[in-house]
């Protein structure tokens, strides 16, 4: 359980820093990809920032778990094992996720597809810490 | 016979003076016509957006009264459905309309209050600054407005006013999105063209 709480937060530091690093240098560069979240669907009085920012560290612990009780499963380098496990997560998460979002709510293409990559893209980089400091 | 006297120089002096009182103080009604529009321009870290009313749908008076000393007091009012915005996105719209608490608050008023002058009009648009109070969200706030006023050859008088004004003037929290990273910046440019006929 320490192992699992250790590996979490060591890995929800590291999303935290990129995640929202990332985040933030995608609305610098690429503006045009965040107007449609000037909607009501999004919280817009900043009552929720604390949770928004805390989604690192609970995808982490998630995933951290997740990689202790199956890790047994993912064979290879510690890449091929990272890759993989964010692949697994994605196609059994992910994609279910993102397939009732975009027909139930009023969002684009753009933005399914851009939550998939970006929760993709930290599911390898959690995998691959895992797979670091927990093999 | 002193008496009547009397009564006729003051009956003649209340005749004159209630004359002139008249003559300094001329009272003209426009008309505000269905043509006339309003928008909201303002700006993100991200983008800007322009949301119009492109058609006023009453029919409102405003009256001008003519001061002795050129300024000019009006009195009337627009009311305008904030459910009429439209910001060319769906999402914006909507994102306006529930920052103005179009629930609570479906119309928003400006009342005329005043003109500093009222100048011939011609097809030439002529500076005139102007007082207005402006009601969003139930709460009201007194602006000075830049106006241009002219006059065209059909006897519309247009009257271009803008003014800049910020959210939290009304105490509206002008939204953020994504933990704040995307953020709607307070200041405001209002600009509305009334298009008006005398009658």
């Amino acid at each position: 359980m320490k192992k699992i709480l250790i590996t979490g937060l060591i890995a929800g530091c590291i999303l935290f820093i990129l995640s929202y690093g990332g985040l933030f240098l995608g609305i610098r560069f690429f503006p045009g990809l965040f107007v449609a979240y000037n909607n009501p669907l999004f919280n817009s009085d900043g009552s929720r920032d604390v949770l928004f920012y805390l989604h690192a560290f609970i995808i982490s612990f998630a995933l951290s778990w997740f990689w202790d009780r199956f890790k047994s499963m993912f064979k290879g380098s510690f890449i091929m094992r990272g890759l993989e496990f964010g692949f697994v997560y994605a196609m059994i998460a992910l994609l279910p996720v993102m397939w009732i979002s975009f027909s139930s709510l009023d969002i684009t293409v753009v933005m399914v597809v851009s939550w998939f990559l970006y929760g993709l893209a930290q599911a390898i980089v959690a995998g691959l810490v895992f797979a670091k400091i927990n093999p | 016979m002193r008496y009547r006297n009397i009564l006729l120089v003051i009956l003649l002096i209340l005749s004159f003076t209630g004359f002139s009182m008249k003559n300094n103080a001329e009272t003209k009604r426009w008309v505000v016509s269905q043509n006339s529009s309003l928008s909201v321009n303002g700006s993100t870290n991200i983008n800007t957006f322009s949301c119009v009313i492109p058609a006023y749908d009453k029919t409102d008076t405003i009256t001008v009264k003519s001061k002795t000393d050129k300024s000019v007091m009006l009195s009337g009012s627009i009311d305008l459905s904030v459910n009429s915005f439209d910001c060319h996105n769906s999402g914006m719209t909507k994102q306006l309309q529930k920052t103005l608490n179009e629930k609570q608050f479906p119309v928003l008023h400006i009342r005329f209050l005043s003109l500093s002058s009222l100048p011939a009009m011609t097809r030439n648009p002529e500076p005139v600054t102007g007082l207005v109070d402006i009601e969003i969200a139930g709460v009201n706030k007194q602006l000075e407005i830049n106006y241009q006023i002219s006059q065209d050859e059909a006897n519309v008088i247009h009257l271009l006013g803008s003014s800049d004004l910020n959210f939290t003037d009304f105490k509206l929290i002008p939204p953020r999105k994504l933990g704040g990273m995307i953020k709607t910046k307070d200041q405001l440019n209002v600009v509305f063209h009334l298009k008006m006929k005398t009658i």
